[in-house]
């Protein structure tokens, strides 16, 4: 597997707050890498800056293996990374093919300039239906939708927009069983076809052992513990945490 | 906005029946039938010309007021430049500059008031209801100032005022055409997708990389541009120019139209189309009314209370199909 992105000694920090202190991580294409942390602990800030919505104090981003430094999340989504915010960025009133283009449109030739709906419709459709996401309708209004199917448009529009390493920011929060297996499944054909990596936050120990290949604990800003996910268990995690909260209450 | 489609013809049918013009509609065929019923004279071409010129002014101006609803904005001074607008394009005709260009020089004039209600708003981060009532008042005084409060003649000659108003169905083509306009802007342009994007979720439409505030501008500069225009073909249709003229008035019957046609006030859904179906049935309630020789105390009473019930159940109306458009 050929190396996507990769982070070196990451330190940030906001004030006398030391956010990230030299976090070093790195996610192959078709792999999926989990990160694990109480709030607080860091990983927003790693992913902001993964996002180009960050930068650095110091440190060093890779993608492709080439040092990239990143001024805004434009620049970060121009080598091919999109994240999935939790609130999604979707707007209720509008059908699923135009949040998909949302300040993407596609529009005929010509000085008018007018939207192209039946290419977009077209575009969106074929976009869901390869990696496997159902809807009513491309028409439907994303607001009639469910958590799950929404969340699904969310990371398909990150796909179609040529993302090739994949950010996801607590993709199963808030979601019942069923929901939370349309997404799974996703994340799972995602990783099939081999050419995005994905890295995605999470709270949930036992759901991130089963989806990802690897997972990473971040506590006070540092990686504490890295492990392939089928050699680990949710108990295995639990225990440094709680060794952590132990020595908090002592300490 | 945008209604979820079902396939197949009923299907279709059934989301046409849903939406809310459909119903506005319903009750405007319904009103026709009451007050030809009551007036035989309702349904002649004498009152529908009437009843045209009723309608144009308000559905000219919910075009503007549509667009600023749904990006979750309002402008009630809309009304106030309806009445400087011919004021100004007089000044400047009299100055010696040909009516035509005093009419662009007017319009140019009006935009400009919608960018200062803009660069207000956005830049001081003032709520449009506050700016806008603020210059409400300054508006009045700006056109009273400037004619001294005195009404006057509008000049030019007779093909000018013809194509501007004064032909009986010129006013109401143009608000034809400006609605025909307005809504491919809005269902066809990304100006009008990013305004729903806007209204409809702004950290949504901030991180997909929409410009909001130019956005809100265009939108502010088209209602203040469609009043000042609005105010123009009035005062030709007319031959004389009010300072009074318009004012809150004609605003609260376009934001009216808009609402009744379905627009939310919370911003993020509204149709062109809507506006139009909303401004003919406030003017068929007008027309009707006043053909039927109510008395003109009561008439407010009549109309106000029409208005109400008719916004009041188009928001009960969006509620029971789902809130969709909320």
């Amino acid at each position: 597997m050929s190396e996507a992105i990769r982070a070196e000694k990451l330190v940030k920090t906001f004030g006398h707050v030391v956010a990230l202190n030299g976090v070093s991580l790195q996610v192959a294409r078709g792999e999926t890498l989990g990160i694990l942390g109480d709030n607080g602990a860091g990983k927003s800030t790693l992913i902001k800056i993964l996002t180009g919505y960050h930068q650095p104090d110091s440190g060093q981003v890779f993608v492709d293996g080439r040092p990239v430094q990143f001024a805004s999340v434009d620049d970060a989504r121009a080598h091919g990374i999109e994240c999935v915010y939790q609130d999604l960025a979707l707007v209720n009133g509008l059908s699923i093919y135009h949040n998909m283009f949302l300040n993407r449109e596609l529009l005929w030739g010509g000085p008018l300039r007018l939207l192209n709906h039946r290419e977009m419709r077209r575009r969106a459709a074929a976009a869901l239906a390869e990696i496997g996401v159902a809807v009513p309708s491309v028409e439907a209004e994303v607001g009639a939708l469910s958590g799950g199917q929404r969340q699904a448009i969310a990371v398909a529009r990150a796909v179609m927009s040529n993302a090739r390493i994949l950010l996801l920011d607590e993709p199963l929060a808030a979601m019942g069983a069923r929901e939370a297996r349309l997404i799974i499944d996703l994340i799972e054909r995602l990783k099939a076809r081999g050419d995005i990596a994905i890295v995605m936050i999470a709270h949930n120990y036992a759901q991130t052992l089963e989806i990802c290949d690897r997972v990473v604990l971040v506590q006070h800003g540092e990686i504490t513990f890295e492990s392939a996910a089928a050699a680990t268990s949710a108990e295995q995690l639990l225990d440094i945490v709680r060794r952590e909260y132990r020595a908090a209450r002592t300490g | 906005m945008i209604g979820a489609r079902r396939g197949g013809v009923a299907g279709r049918a059934y989301g046409l029946l849903l939406r809310p013009e459909a119903s506005v509609i319903v009750v405007s065929v319904a009103l026709v039938v009451y007050f030809e019923i009551a007036n035989a004279n309702f349904v002649t071409p004498a009152n529908l010309q009437t009843l045209s010129q009723f309608v144009a002014a308000p559905v000219i101006i919910a075009c503007g007021e549509i667009m600023l609803l749904i990006c979750r904005e309002i402008d009630l001074s809309v009304g106030q430049v309806f009445a400087l607008a011919p004021f100004l394009m007089e000044n400047i005709n009299d100055v010696g500059v040909p009516e035509p260009l005093a009419i662009v020089a007017a319009l140019a004039a009006c935009a400009l008031i919608g960018l200062v209600i803009a660069l207000i708003t956005i830049g001081l981060r003032v709520p449009s209801f506050i700016t806008t009532l603020g210059m409400l008042f300054l508006i009045t005084g700006l056109t009273l100032t400037i004619s001294r409060g005195y009404p006057a003649n509008t000049a030019g000659g007779p093909v000018l005022t013809g194509i501007m108003g004064e032909w009986a169905y010129s006013e109401i083509l143009w608000a034809l055409a400006i609605v025909a306009l307005m809504h491919i802007v809005l269902r066809h342009t990304r100006w009008g997708l990013h305004t729903v994007a806007v209204g409809g979720n702004i950290v949504a439409a901030a991180e997909a990389g929409i410009a909001i505030n130019r956005i809100k501008t265009a939108n502010f500069v088209l209602t203040s541009t469609l009043g000042g225009f609005t105010g123009l073909l009035e005062a030709f249709r007319v031959g004389s120019i009010d300072p009074l003229a318009g004012g809150s008035n004609i605003m609260f019957l376009g934001v009216a139209s808009g609402v009744i046609g379905g627009t939310a006030i919370a911003g993020g859904a509204g149709t062109i189309v809507g506006g139009l179906v909303g401004g003919i049935m406030l003017g068929i309630l007008q027309d009707g009314f006043t053909l039927q020789g109510i008395n003109a105390f009561t008439f407010d009473i009549v109309i106000g209370a029409a208005i109400l019930i008719a916004m009041v159940a188009n928001i009960l109306l969006a509620r029971l199909r789902g809130g969709g458009t909320r």
